[in-house]
């Protein structure tokens, strides 16, 4: 049975882009266009890692990162972050709720892979 | 006794009065001059207001435009990258098809074998055997055509890459689009203040942002690893206390191209 991942990005472009590099591996990837969505997908499914974007419409990542720590399934879940903002302060909030990785976009495809498979291999 | 003192109070009078008069002479030029001024700047500013509504009415269809171009741009890299997905699947069905074909022959190649070990051929025989089943030639043509598939796969990796640019240009125009709203805001309310002048109402207000419109003002497409590095040693300098192992960028590179 395939590794289950959700990512959260509003950019239709990201979504297929992740959902594309990491189908590739192997991998099953469930897509939600914002933090919203994202929540309402954990209940569906077990994912094994959550990947989100942090500039999103409704739900934020960061207010998705704490939402998902906070729910019991997901308490230990790898979070990888994926995000155009690259300052100190974002990637020191977004570790400080509990992600595991931070990715800059643009991305290297590769570096998503590697990030993943370090989690789930 | 008191009238002398009113007579010099009347000459002070006077006095004052001339002073009065000949400050008047002076300043009448400086009013007239004002007031020349005036009548050549309202009509100036006038034309300025009149611009600046212009400009103001002129702003919803300016971000109504850059929403279509993110639209637009958006629906084309979708489809893009779901005509990559689907030539990427195909190299990768074609790849295993060919292992799977390496494969089978490699088990007849066994069969050969024993048969050749099992019956006592003749050199004809052998030789015939041999051409028939050429196994070195046809399988380092497979494995070339492997070779081949596998560019094509990287080929099309880059192409994915390169449509990230897509993401960080809307987010650049919806930035745009932010700056164009709140410009337009200000105009809207200095017209108002200066000249009461008509500002389509209806036409301000009609400014559309998408509610989906979040953006990084800052998004730039950048194949430059530095931002990424910069991350990764913010990163690593908070994890030092959870001693987790984290790979820099260039050790990753190192890994996936086998050096």
């Amino acid at each position: 049975m395939k590794k289950m991942i959700l990512i959260a990005d509003d950019s239709p472009t990201i979504r297929k882009f992740v959902s594309f590099s990491l189908k590739m591996q192997g991998y099953e990837v469930v897509a939600a266009s914002d933090g919203m969505e994202a929540v309402e997908k954990l209940p569906q499914h077990n994912f094994e890692l959550i990947i989100t974007d942090l500039n999103m419409p409704n739900m934020d990542g960061f207010e998705l990162i704490r939402v998902i720590r906070e729910n019991p399934n997901y308490k230990e879940t790898p979070i990888i972050i994926l995000s155009s903002l690259s300052e100190s302060e974002d990637i020191e909030r977004g570790m400080g709720l509990g992600a595991n990785s931070y990715l800059v976009k643009p991305f290297d495809p590769k570096r998503i892979q590697y990030e993943v498979a370090k989690y789930l291999n | 006794m008191k009238q002398p003192t009113n007579f010099s109070e009347v000459f002070e009078k006077i006095t004052d009065l001339k002073e009065l008069f000949q400050f008047g002479e002076k300043i009448i030029p400086i009013f007239q001059s004002l007031i020349e001024f005036m009548k050549d700047i309202v009509p100036l500013m006038e034309n300025i207001n009149k611009s600046i509504a212009e400009s103001t009415n002129k702003m919803p269809s300016a971000t109504n435009q850059i929403n279509n171009v993110t639209s637009a741009t958006e629906m084309a890299t979708t489809e893009i990258l779901d005509r990559v997905d689907s030539i990427s699947t195909a190299l990768i069905n074609i790849d295993n098809d060919l292992t799977e074909i390496l494969k089978r022959r490699a088990g007849k190649k066994e069969i050969l074998d024993k048969l050749k070990s099992e019956i006592n051929f003749n050199d004809e025989q052998l030789e015939l055997l041999g051409q028939l089943y050429d196994q070195d030639e046809i399988d380092t043509f497979l494995n070339s055509i492997k070779e081949k598939l596998s560019l094509l796969n990287d080929e099309s990796y880059q192409i994915t890459l390169a449509l990230q640019v897509q993401d960080i240009t809307s987010q650049q125009l919806a930035a745009v689009n932010h700056l164009i709203e709140s410009v337009n805001d200000k105009l809207a309310s200095l017209v108002d203040d200066f000249h009461n002048a008509q500002i389509d109402k209806k036409d301000v207000d009609s400014i559309e942002v998408p509610e989906s419109a979040t953006f990084d003002p800052n998004a730039r497409y950048d194949k430059d690893k530095s931002r990424q590095n910069d991350a990764d040693d913010i990163f690593n300098n908070q994890q030092k206390d959870k001693n987790k192992d984290i790979a820099s960028q260039d050790e990753i590179d190192k890994l996936f191209s086998g050096e």
